[in-house]
């Protein structure tokens, strides 16, 4: 057993898959335990809001509704705010009175204004007429260098339980704030698609649906195709051409098409993520039935099976022991690629309006349909709604067909390097 | 030629299982809805019926008379299939009073000229890079398989959309929405023509994109395995030139892989089908996305019988073509 | 004495596996074949025949790797040329190689004679299709082939009939030297002798000057060629002509291969080789003294300590073992 897992994991592609595969897997149980709450919750931001980090504006106590954020000259701004009109006139008073031209004085421009203060005042040089004045001039210069003093200010956060706004932290009154000091903000790192749900979080809440589709799918197809290819194989006879038969009849008819039918015969409120997996199940077994077939029976016939029939075993025991462990590879093969198609399945499907109901879940599918299909993301450039979706379909998939290319390099050496 | 009858006797008659085997499918699934199908199909026009109690009414009594459901099954078979013969689907519940037929008529021309021409160049480039892949082998098959491994990851209707947006929408160097330009009405002359064509490119292209990847992977191992071939070894040591060789080990794995495309296009078109929907393109998939959509249950079940008529020619065509140019099928007739 | 048409000294070669190991499957190989001769190699399935065989040919591509020797054809050294040269004027001219796998040997999917066609203007872009043509009819009626089979795929020919093909197709170039690797292990007994039969056949009419025939089936030997060569985890064990290898084998590992063989008279029987007990060692690590040691009845300490060189008998034989000669003898008259 261990000899065997040390062989499969040998080769780059198929670890490199699993890696892949082990990543998203950790991302669907690690992240929500992270970031709990309703994948599919509205949190209030519009249609398609592009990834960052948002700041709550009905924090702010400030009752003026023009919110002006991203200053580009925060600080000249700031200052000049604290810097009154009667100020200017005082600075621009000090300075003609010093000889300088009066019109190249601009009580407007904070900045050169300051500069000018800074350069020119001294206060031994004692200006004015009267007392009073000189000690206005001391008191401005102390005022303008006050301003660059900050304060601390409080962050509050509303307490449910008391009613109260608690200080949570202080920060120091600056140009510039860090984000993980404010109160409420959310980071929403591909923004929000069309409801305003946390576009992350729904993706990752998808791909746990989908891999569960995957999964639920492959299960059903599988049983089916183990069940089938072994009857077919060991068996032999009538069974084999009537299950061939079949096998063949629906390798050409396409099961896409299968699909949509009978999806479109369930209603949709009752056509659940579960309901879908199993209906994807039931029309893709095709392939591993032809490929068990084809291993039963040239298994059929080994010295290790003929002798297990003349010992008198039953036929499940023949099949469990001596058939079984021989098939098992290239059952688990053939379980990875349903696996990845019927997440695909889920998609197309989804795209075409089939897929599980939109309520409860999301899926990689549905949340391509409402991206693309409903709300046309693509047109509108609204890029996190679908790339991320694509991406991670893609990758998925991309990963679990290395794991079987890998497995398949074990299995069949001649595909060896 | 008495070695071939066989083949093709055996091939044509299961043409014509596969095809009736997809007509009592057909016949069947609506028959197996809960309830009374015709209240069950008729209810689902919902809007479409409330807008106009005339059509429910029409539609209603249509398919009383269509489906036959007082007479026993056989009996409502054969109406059926008499229907069916004649290329009556009924009407569409969408565009009543349009016959179904006549919607599906205008549809199938852009689905037929859109998919085959590019899952037949999507089937030769596919090859011609597993070839490549399998022979090169080291770096360019390093790089080169994964990659194709992801492409033929990307489902159709992602890649239809990543193409719609880097050339569609960002370029700008196509148009992206619908078959030709939009306000002209279809007719023959060049500069309807070109408009054609410029809308024809990313649907294409992105159907192309999408064969090559599981393609080129098929006949990448379809390829090792034929130069591993002991002929490919004898071959060599009797001095005949590597190229040459090549070529054998080439056409050796390319045919087989006409099988494969036949055992892959019905995957492969239901992927077009809707790689179109994204481009609004005037064909197959996007009359069966509008039937889904407007609970046009006629509509839906005239696409998808067309579609898996569709796939079982091809498959039918394909076959024929191999058994013709691949000896070894000729060879196994004799047994 | 006949002219040398195939000397062979201290050949040696390796395959490469694909994590980069060396097995030394041929190591130190020398013999001379002359006109008019036939060779036999025999030794238990995985002791190198069928690589030497490959590296005879003179032209090496992965795995099979070059390590050093001399193969001379005819008085000419073909190794150390390059592959096109050898690929050109050596192969299928001056050797050719009837490979083991016949059944597979040919592709499927061409036809005969354009396969044939392939071989001759790989070595004579000039030859015209009829000029080709004709050369095949012949050869394909001195074995018993109708000239329709030139028009057929592979795949639509009976087992024997590719095996004739094959030889035909090997012969097309009249080359100096064939190397037949087993070419009738998967063929029935009478199959089999029409095949060495032919063979014979094509060598008496001058459309084959020597050949080397490899095979684990000892008793074919006997009949098939004149002399014969035992081969053993890579090397040479023991040569000599037939009929001294088969009634008197020096060489322990030889005799323990003749030892279980009824040689009737002149008959072929199809007797399997009594297995000697143990197995042959890993070539990736051969080791350092007589590779045969471990299996050896006759092992000796020093057996184990040095590489054994392989002496002549004289007489035309030799063998590769430090007990001497009249020793082991003594040792084997006992025993009977």
């Amino acid at each position: 057993m261990k000899n065997t897992l040390r062989q499969v994991f040998r080769p780059g592609k198929f670890l490199a898959g699993f890696i892949i595969f082990a990543f998203i897997l950790l991302l669907t149980v690690l992240y929500p335990l992270f970031n709990p709450g309703d994948p599919l919750a509205m949190i209030g931001l519009n249609n398609f809001t592009k990834p960052g980090t948002y700041v709550s504006v009905y924090d702010s106590l400030n009752v003026n509704r023009t919110f002006v954020f991203k200053l580009p000259d925060a600080a000249e701004k700031r200052i000049g705010s604290k810097l009154f009109p009667e100020d200017r006139e005082t600075i621009k008073d000090y300075l003609t009175r010093l000889g300088l031209p009066e019109d190249s004085i601009d009580i407007d421009d904070t900045h050169d204004l300051m500069a000018l203060w800074w350069n020119n005042y001294d206060p031994a040089n004692q200006i004015g007429k009267t007392i009073a004045e000189r000690r206005a001039y001391t008191a401005l210069d102390n005022k303008l260098a006050g301003i660059f003093v900050s304060e601390d200010l409080e962050v509050l956060q509303y307490d449910p339980g008391t009613d109260e706004y608690v200080r949570k932290k202080m920060v120091t009154e600056n140009d510039y704030v860090n984000v993980g000091d404010v109160a409420n903000t959310i980071w929403l790192p591909l923004g929000t698609d069309n409801f305003g749900a946390d576009m992350l979080k729904k993706l990752v809440s998808a791909i746990g649906t989908s891999l569960l589709i995957g999964l639920i799918a492959g299960v059903v197809a599988t049983m089916i195709g183990l069940l089938l290819g072994l009857l077919a194989g060991y068996l032999g006879g009538i069974a084999d051409d009537v299950i061939m038969f079949f096998t063949n009849l629906f390798t050409v008819i396409p099961g896409f098409i299968l699909l949509i039918l009978i999806s479109y015969s369930i209603d949709q409120s009752r056509r659940g993520a579960t309901t879908v997996a199993i209906v994807i199940g039931l029309t893709s077994w095709v392939w591993t039935t032809r490929s068990v077939r084809a291993q039963v029976i040239s298994l059929r016939n080994r010295d290790h099976v003929n002798l297990s029939k003349l010992s008198g075993h039953s036929l499940p025991r023949i099949v469990v022991g001596d058939i079984l462990p021989y098939i098992a590879s290239y059952v688990v093969m053939a379980f990875i690629l349903q696996i990845s198609s019927a997440i695909l399945a889920e998609a197309g499907l989804s795209m075409l309006g089939l897929g599980p109901k939109t309520t409860d879940t999301a899926t990689l599918g549905l949340v391509m349909e409402w991206s693309i299909m409903k709300s046309a993301a693509h047109i509108s450039g609204a890029w996190w709604a679908y790339y991320p979706v694509i991406i991670v379909i893609a990758l998925i998939s991309f990963s679990l067909n290395l794991m079987n290319t890998g497995l398949d390099q074990i299995f069949n050496p001649q595909l060896r390097d | 030629m008495k070695g071939y009858r066989k083949y093709f006797t055996r091939k044509i008659l299961w043409f014509l299982i596969t095809l009736v085997s997809a007509v009592i499918l057909n016949f069947i699934l609506p028959r197996l809805m809960p309830g009374d199908p015709i209240a069950s199909i008729v209810s689902k026009i919902g809007g479409a019926g409330s807008n106009n109690p005339a059509a429910t009414q029409a539609m209603y009594e249509h398919y009383q008379n269509a489906f036959g459901l007082d007479k026993p099954v056989i009996q409502q078979f054969f109406i059926y299939v008499k229907n069916l013969l004649r290329g009556d689907f009924g009407l569409s519940f969408s565009r009543y009073p349009i016959p179904v037929s006549e919607v599906i008529g205008n549809a199938l021309p852009w689905t037929i000229g859109l998919q085959f021409p590019a899952i037949i160049v999507g089937w030769f480039l596919g090859n011609i890079l597993g070839a490549l892949a399998a022979y090169i082998r080291k770096g360019f098959d390093k790089v080169l398989m994964p990659a194709m491994l992801f492409l033929g990851g990307v489902p159709a209707f992602g890649m239809a959309i990543i193409l719609l947006v880097i050339f569609g929408i960002g370029l700008q160097w196509f148009p992206f929405q619908g078959g030709y330009p939009p306000g002209m009405i279809p007719h023959m002359s060049w500069k309807f023509f070109a408009g054609i064509i410029s809308h024809y490119h990313l649907p294409f292209w992105s159907i192309v994109l999408i064969s090559v990847g599981g393609q080129s992977l098929g006949m990448r191992s379809m390829s090792i395995y034929e130069l591993n071939a002991d002929y490919v070894k004898y071959s060599r040591y009797m001095g005949i030139k590597d190229r040459k060789i090549v070529g054998y080990v080439f056409r050796n794995a390319m045919l087989p892989q006409i099988t494969g495309l036949a055992l892959s296009i019905g995957t492969m078109i239901s992927g077009a089908m809707v790689a179109e929907i994204v481009f609004s393109y005037p064909g197959l998939g996007t009359t069966l996305l509008q039937g889904i959509r407007e609970n046009d249950y006629p509509l839906i079940s005239a696409s998808t019988f067309i579609i898996t008529l569709m796939v079982l020619t091809t498959v039918f065509i394909l076959d024929i073509i191999y058994g013709l140019i691949d000896p070894r099928i000729k060879a196994s007739q004799y047994e | 004495m006949g002219k040398i048409m195939m000397e062979v000294n201290n050949l040696s070669t390796k395959y490469v596996t694909r994590f980069g190991e060396g097995v030394y499957a041929v190591n130190d190989v020398s013999f001379k074949v002359e006109e008019g001769r036939s060779l036999g190699i025999a030794g238990e399935s995985g002791c190198g025949k069928s690589t030497l065989a490959l590296s005879l040919m003179g032209y090496y591509f992965a795995p099979l790797h070059y390590i050093q020797g001399d193969i001379l054809i005819d008085g000419q050294n073909i190794s150390g040329r390059k592959p096109d040269d050898v690929r050109k004027n050596v192969l299928g001219t001056e050797i050719a190689y009837i490979p083991q796998a016949a059944m597979n040997a040919l592709n499927p999917t061409r036809k005969i004679i354009r396969f044939i066609e392939d071989v001759v203007r790989a070595h004579n872009p000039k030859a015209t299709k009829k000029d080709i043509y004709d050369l095949a009819r012949e050869r394909f009626e001195i074995l018993n082939l109708e000239p329709q089979t030139l028009q057929k795929h592979a795949v639509e020919l009976s087992g024997g009939m590719k095996q004739r093909t094959v030889i035909a197709v090997s012969t097309i170039l009249s080359p100096k030297v064939l190397i037949a690797d087993e070419p009738s292990s998967a063929l029935d007994v009478t199959s089999q002798k029409m095949v060495i039969k032919m063979i014979h056949d094509l060598m008496e009419l001058g459309y084959i000057k020597s050949m080397i025939f490899i095979t684990h089936e000892l008793p074919l030997l006997f009949n098939v060629t004149d002399d014969i060569m035992v081969m053993y985890a890579g090397q040479i064990v023991e040569k000599g002509s037939a009929e001294q290898m088969i009634f008197d084998p020096v060489h322990p590992y030889s005799k323990g291969l003749m030892g279980s063989i009824l040689v009737p008279e002149g008959g072929t029987r199809d007797i399997k080789l009594t297995a000697i007990p143990g197995t042959p060692p890993n070539l990736k690590k051969p080791p350092e003294g007589c590779r045969f040691a471990a299996r050896c009845k006759y092992v000796k300490p020093q057996c184990r300590m040095t590489a054994v060189s392989f002496e002549d008998l004289g007489n035309g034989r030799g063998s590769r073992c430090i007990v001497p000669e009249t020793e082991l003898r003594e040792v084997y008259g006992h025993e009977q």
